[in-house]
């Protein structure tokens, strides 16, 4: 028993020590620029396949190994100062979804690039002796890299803290943190203080990387698995805090390792209820700050009743849709299925971030429940359609409503990546209970039936549901539910003060939310007849994020557009190139920096103007 | 040194300064007065960038710095200490000064950690105090003390006796003098004429953005209906 504790002690301490290097450059960089750095996660990636080819050219030896591994830093390092000056430094003072929309992009794109660079076969590292060598503890053998990694992380804790306490360099980072102004007022170029920063934190990215290929493989999916992770020990630690993500670090660590030994499938839960409680105690993370919200830019807001030219243009979309069916053929028929199914689910997700203020990077949970809560009542129960989808949806809404009454305090980059989070736990929960999801495999036959009078009688539901339900979201918001919602946003003290109860508001937007983003799953399910993991997965997440700011936030007929615009652009970029993440992600860089406020706000604008 | 034509500034759509101008003589010191509101604090914030002038033209020394961003207005020399302080809460007092530390210029007697202890003394003792927990006059003292280890020939100072008890007062009052006496000129903003009086080779008033009356601090005193117009609460 003794011999068992300690073994998972060190397992601990060597998790450990990894997140923390995938973590310390991402909590870095957010201290000092503000920026969440979604690339994170990528740069890690290229640190694992950069570090493979070039120990695999060095001689086999630990000297060639640790000479290896540096150099990937520092290729790395290069790397996130490139992306700074060429992208970050113009969205600074940018909302910061911008910002994670944006560093989101290049992700997508350099997950592209490296599937060109080294192809899509995951990348193991040959284990010479040294890498393979074990130490006894009682009757097992602990790998002997892994000693190593628990040395190195404290070593890599202490070389920055020793970084930013004792050199002019670390004294300028830290005061940039606290005043960027007042240091530019003391003559200090800002621009290559962040640079720097930035490329410090990709280095790390780009070691944590490296280091961590004898005990993983170089796979394409390790860019977002692993932001996801850094997200999370961030989150937990407080974001911008050093200590708080060693802290933080150790926690999960050792949680994973004792809790794989004690209870094999516990560990995707208990990482999750580690890290609700954390925030429920500590709302910004164990050694975390009240974020500094000034000099930022509001998200532009620009909800009205509809004019009467808008109205009539929504008309003529609405005669439109209803024709479709008798000129359009099966395949434009399922397209504009989706379409609809899509306005719905980016509805929902606006009514959350853009009235409620809740930026969620995990919308998909909401779609996945209502996808599988559909298709298990369709399969299991043999629930007819209706009563699926009601199902579907009340089951989505009962989660979110749980859900909600832990997140719904937090604010802004929390609330993301807490959201985000849960959807990758539920993501995870599906692959892994095969039994009940059929894990990869997903559920098959789950088809509308026959009365429903085939893809046309089904195209007519989902209009009918769609635009519909999109309509309640939109009236709801001009009822005093959405005004009500918009004052607790804008100024929570004042609305406070005059008797909303914040929280409660802001639960039942988020419930609502997760409720029709469940109705839209259901119909998915339906739509394609089956379900599969990925319904829930982080693509799915952001392709509502990228309807909704597509369209722009601050619009109400954002929504609209944006899901019309994306679900075509998508498949168009399906059909027509190999390339579709590298096309996404300029287009999206390309929207960002074009047009902050979505094509629907870039039109109001011109029209007000 | 600095010479300010016509300068206007503006808060979004909001114009503040409506065509300022005033000259500073090397080594002189001016000061900037005027009511809540009068628009003091935006010209140090527009001399030092923070705002960028709309229109008008500054000039210091030999260069035009309207329009630089304000780090490149520092390094050309300018100081500036703002009204709220804003010294680096976390970091200790030795730290604070780092921030500001910059290579000396010809002319001038460079600053040094020791200089400017000896020029504030109370700030020695605290060192390694962060400067978060500091007195407002010990955080006044630091911020002046942070922007001189720039080596500046001309400092903004906002409105440095703020809320300070009579003694803190006559200390910075004090520094005030010695740094004169050291050829850096000076551009004080002050609500009251107290200040002033002490030390002020040339006096501005300012309303509503505005420069409506300049003189001598002999001339203020003795323009009574001035000092009623401009200046009485
Ligand atoms: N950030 C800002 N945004 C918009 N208006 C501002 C801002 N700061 C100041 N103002 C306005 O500009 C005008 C001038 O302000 P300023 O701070 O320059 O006055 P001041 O003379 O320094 O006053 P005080 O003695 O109170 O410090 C005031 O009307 C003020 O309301
Ligand atoms: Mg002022």
């Amino acid at each position: 028993m003794h011999g068992f504790f300690f073994l998972q002690l060190l397992t601990g301490l060597a998790t450990a020590a990894q997140l923390f290097l995938l973590a310390a450059g991402l909590t870095v960089i957010f201290g000092v620029t503000r920026v969440v750095n979604f690339a994170h996660g990528s740069l890690y990636m290229l640190g694992a396949y950069l570090g493979y080819s070039l120990i695999t050219r060095a001689p086999p030896t630990p000297v060639g190994f640790a000479l290896g591994a540096l150099a990937t830093a520092a290729i790395v390092a290069a790397l996130g100062a490139a992306l700074e000056i060429g992208l970050l430094r113009r969205l600074y003072r940018a909302p910061d979804l911008f910002q994670l929309l944006a560093t989101f992009a290049v992700a997508l794109m350099a997950e592209d690039l490296t599937q060109r660079v080294w192809g899509a076969e995951d990348l193991a590292l040959p284990r010479p002796g040294f890498l393979a060598a074990a130490v006894r503890i009682g009757a097992a053998r602990f790998p002997l890299y892994d000693l190593v990694l628990i040395g190195l992380g404290p070593a890599v804790y202490l070389a920055l803290l020793a970084l930013f306490r004792t050199t002019r360099w670390g004294v300028l980072v830290r005061a940039a943190t606290a005043d960027r102004d007042m240091l530019a007022c003391l003559g200090v170029d800002q621009r290559w203080l962040f640079t720097g920063v930035f490329a410090l934190g990709a280095g790390l990215a780009g070691l944590g990387g490296a280091l961590g290929l004898p005990d993983a493989t170089a796979t394409l999916q390790m860019g977002f698995s692993s932001v996801t992770d850094a997200f999370v020990v961030v989150v937990v630690g407080g974001l911008g805090s050093l200590s708080g993500a060693a802290l933080a670090s150790l926690l999960i660590g050792l949680l994973q390792a004792f809790g794989i030994a004690l209870v094999p499938r516990s560990t995707l839960v208990l990482v999750f209820v580690v890290m609700a409680v954390a925030l429920v105690l500590r709302p910004h993370g164990l050694l975390g700050r009240v974020p500094d919200e000034t000099g930022r830019a509001a998200m532009p807001d620009l909800i009205r009743p509809a004019t009467p030219a808008l109205r009539a243009l929504a008309l003529a979309a609405l005669l439109a849709a209803l024709a479709l069916p008798f000129v359009a053929g099966p395949f434009l028929l399922s397209v504009a299925t989706e379409a609809l199914i899509a306005l719905l689910f980016a509805a929902s997700l606006h009514l959350m971030m853009g009235p409620g203020g809740m930026a969620s990077f995990g919308h998909a949970a909401w779609f996945g429940l209502g996808a599988y809560g559909a298709a298990l009542a369709a399969l299991a129960l043999r629930a007819p359609l209706p009563l699926a989808l009601v199902m579907g949806m009340l089951l989505a809404g009962a989660v979110a409503a749980l859900f909600g009454l832990v997140v719904v305090r937090l604010a802004g980059v929390y609330l993301a990546m807490l959201t985000l989070a849960f959807a990758q736990i539920v993501w995870a929960g599906a692959m892994q209970f095969g039994e009940i999801s059929g894990g990869d495999n997903g559920l098959l036959g789950v088809w509308p039936p026959r009365w429903l009078g085939g893809p046309v009688g089904f195209y007519f539901l989902a209009l009918a549901l769609c635009v519909g339900g999109a309509l309640v979201l939109r009236r709801a918001l001009q009822a005093p539910f959405g005004y009500a919602l918009r004052g607790a946003r804008d100024a929570p003290q004042r609305a406070a003060a005059i008797g909303l109860d914040i929280t409660r508001l802001r639960w039942a937007a988020f419930t609502l939310a997760g409720a029709a983003a469940g109705l839209a799953g259901a119909l998915f399910a339906f739509a394609k007849g089956s379900v599969f993991p990925t319904y829930l997965g982080l693509g799915r997440s952001v392709d509502a994020l990228l309807m909704v700011l597509l369209g722009g936030i601050g619009t109400m007929s954002g929504p609209f557009v944006g899901a019309v615009v994306y679900t075509g652009l998508y498949d168009a970029l399906l059909l027509a190139t190999d390339a579709w993440r590298l096309v996404l992600g300029a287009a999206i860089v390309a929207m960002v920096l074009l047009f902050p406020q979505g094509i629907a706000g870039a039109a109001a604008r011109r029209v007000r103007a | 040194m600095l010479e300010v034509e016509r300068l206007c500034s503006f808060y979004g759509r909001a114009q503040i300064l409506h065509d300022v101008g005033f000259a500073i003589a090397p080594g002189s010191v001016a000061v900037l007065l005027g009511r809540n509101g009068a628009g003091k604090s935006t010209v140090l914030k527009s001399l030092i960038g923070l705002v960028p002038p709309r229109a008008g033209r500054i000039r210091f020394q030999t260069a035009d710095i309207a329009g630089l961003p304000p780090h490149r207005i520092a390094r050309a020399g300018i100081g500036y200490v703002p009204e709220e302080r804003r010294v680096f809460a976390d970091l200790t007092v030795a730290e604070n000064l780092e921030t500001g530390r910059h290579p000396p210029r010809p002319g001038l007697a460079p600053w040094t950690q020791a200089r400017l202890f000896a020029l504030f003394p109370a700030l020695a003792e605290l060192r390694r105090r962060p400067a978060g927990r500091m007195s407002g006059g010990e955080q006044q003292m630091l911020a002046i003390a942070r922007t001189l280890m720039g080596n500046p020939r001309l400092v903004l100072l906002d409105e440095p006796g703020e809320g300070l008890a009579p003694l803190m007062l006559r200390q910075i009052e004090q520094a005030v003098r010695a740094l004169r006496d050291e050829g850096v000129s000076l551009l004080i903003a002050e609500q009251g004429p107290a200040f002033a009086r002490a030390v002020a080779d040339q006096v501005l008033v300012m309303e509503k953005g505005a420069i409506v009356w300049s003189g001598s601090q002999a001339a203020l005193a003795a323009d009574a209906p001035a000092r009623q117009r401009y200046l009485a609460p």
